[in-house]
Formats: structure tokens, sequence, C-alpha cells
């Protein structure tokens, strides 16, 4: 593949497609998949036969890594993060990792301080702030 | 990273399957189908979440199959190379460790490991810092960087890093 080697998540290059698709947060997917898995298991008593390995691996590895539980709290995270002109990829990994300094965040999203970009320190630490809240009256 | 992107697929059906079901039998076989694949462009899909459209079927000739182009929505993971993800370790040998986030695979090669960090043989080997303060064993949860990627027909293989600011164990079973 041509494209294999140009791909780099740190400067957003992840190809046009991915982009602009919808990304999610670990802890919405979580609730999307325990949503569908709850589904099967109204119609089979045992959903485990139903489900595909990467489902099972998915559900497992998002429910051990969601950072924020309650529904409307993950809801509050996208909404507060999508008032800092984010990339949707750029929004997942925050919410996904939760940094908790200026410089964590920087080096976990490196492309939040390329060139062109509005981001200085001071907003990105209020967004950290923020975010820091809303696990705390979660 | 997990993705909702929308996909498209051909669809053939068995004449047997048309009738009133025959949208319930299209989805169900698309679900026994794509769900659990892995593809290179698009990683591996987790879960159809639902259908956007389905088009005219085409009577194939000669057989009596009929091929419907469904679009479908569905989760995705796709991991990138240059992406930080956290991952849990399954594997710890001399050569580094494995870890796991969700259905990828990655490897983190002893040369990607901090040089302040050992490692120790025995019933459960684990990488560790000579104060002890750092240890890597199974189940240890890791923040680590996606360095590269492999991708074959069914599989994405990745390779990682924790030799870089702010990545390394996360969590730590042995004190959790």
């Amino acid at each position: 593949m041509s494209g294999e080697e140009e791909e780099n998540a740190a400067e957003l290059k992840i190809g046009d497609e991915f982009l602009k698709a919808k990304c999610l947060m670990n802890c919405e997917v979580a609730l999307i998949l325990e949503h569908k898995y709850d589904q099967l298991q109204q119609m089979s008593d045992d959903p485990r036969n139903q489900v595909s390995q990467v489902f099972e691996k998915s559900l497992q590895y998002v429910k051990r890594f969601s950072r924020y539980k309650n529904p409307d709290a993950v809801k509050q995270v996208r909404e507060i993060l999508s008032r800092y002109q984010l990339t949707e990829f750029e929004l997942c990994v925050l919410g996904n990792l939760c940094p908790e300094t200026v410089e964590e965040a920087i080096a976990m999203v490196p492309s939040i301080k390329a060139k062109g970009r509005v981001h200085d320190d001071d907003a990105i630490d209020k967004m950290l702030n923020d975010l820091a809240l809303i696990k705390k009256f979660e | 990273m997990f993705f909702h992107i929308v996909l498209e697929r051909n669809m053939q059906l068995h004449p047997r399957h048309f009738g009133r079901n025959l949208r319930e039998n299209l989805v169900a076989k698309l679900m026994k189908d794509v769900e659990g694949t892995c593809s290179g462009q698009h990683g591996f899909v987790v879960a159809i979440t639902g259908i956007e459209n389905i088009g005219k079927g085409l009577i194939r000739d000669g057989t009596g199959f009929v091929t419907f182009p469904v679009k479908y929505q569905c989760v995705v993971f796709r991991p990138f190379k240059g992406e930080i993800l956290e991952a849990v370790v399954t594997m710890v040998n001399k050569m580094g460790f494995f870890a796991e986030a969700g259905p990828v695979q990655i490897f983190v090669s002893n040369h990607l490991i901090p040089d302040d960090m050992e490692f120790q043989s025995g019933d459960m080997p684990y990488y560790t810092t000579s104060d002890g303060s750092v240890k890597i064993q199974k189940d240890s949860e890791v923040r680590l960087k996606i360095i590269g990627t492999r991708v074959d027909a069914t599989e994405i293989f990745c390779i990682g890093t924790i030799k870089d600011d702010f990545l390394g164990v996360i969590n730590d079973p042995a004190t959790a």
C-alpha cells in the first residue's frame, strides 16, 4: 500500500476517509457495545456464542479503559471538547487519555500545537481543567 | 482508535431467503459475514449499528442468486502509526512484551523499553527499574505509541514504543 508510508497520527495524517469520519471515545464505544450485547442477550440465553472474538475483546478493552462511565458525563465530555476547534481524532485521543498537564496533552496530541492552530497553553490548560471537573462531579 | 463509519458491501442472497423476511435475512447474513473481520484499509469491524440503505437487487445470470448493494454503519477499530493509546500487557519475555488494545496485538521490543528497565525471568517474567518502583508484567496497563503497523489479509499487527515522554506503565496489577 502506497498510503501506508505517509500515515502518521501525530500529524493527523490518517487518510481522508478517517479524518472526516466520526471518531468514538472508548467510553462511547462501551455504551454502544453494551447496548448491543444487551439486545443479543434478550434474543438468546448465551450471547457469548453470538458475538465475534473481535467484539468481545473490544468490549472488554473499552470497559477497562473508559474514563467516564455515566452516559451524561460522556455526552458532556464531547460537548466541552468540541468547543475547542479540535478535529474528531484529537478530541477522542484527549477524551481517552485525559492528560493532566499541558505538556502531557501536547505530547499525546502533537498536532494541537502545529502551525496555524489557535491553541496557546492557556487555552489547553482551561480545556484540561474543564475535563477534570466532569470527572470530579461524575 | 474506534470510528463510526459507513461501509458498502454487495451481498449475494439465495432465492430461498426471499419473501417477507428478505430484509431481516439480508441483515443477519451481513452481520455474520462482516462482524469480526479485518481489512487493512478499514481495520477491524467490531459491530454493525445500523443499515443506511439497501439498493435494488440484481439477478445473477444462470444462478438465481441476487446481489444487493448494502450500505451499513459500523464501529471499526483502526490503529494508526503515531497514535498513542492504552493497552493491557499479555505476555512478557526477554525480547520485549506483547500488549492488547481491543482486537489488536502490539509488540514492544526491549529496544523500545527505557534503558533503565531490566528483564527479570521467572514464573512471572517482568521488566523493572533498578529501584523496583516500576514493573511491567502480565496484566499491567501501559500507555504506548504505535510506531509501525503490518497489515495482512485478516489481521493488523502493530509495533509500539514506551520510550518517550508520558509513556509507560499506568497501572500495576501488583499494587492496585
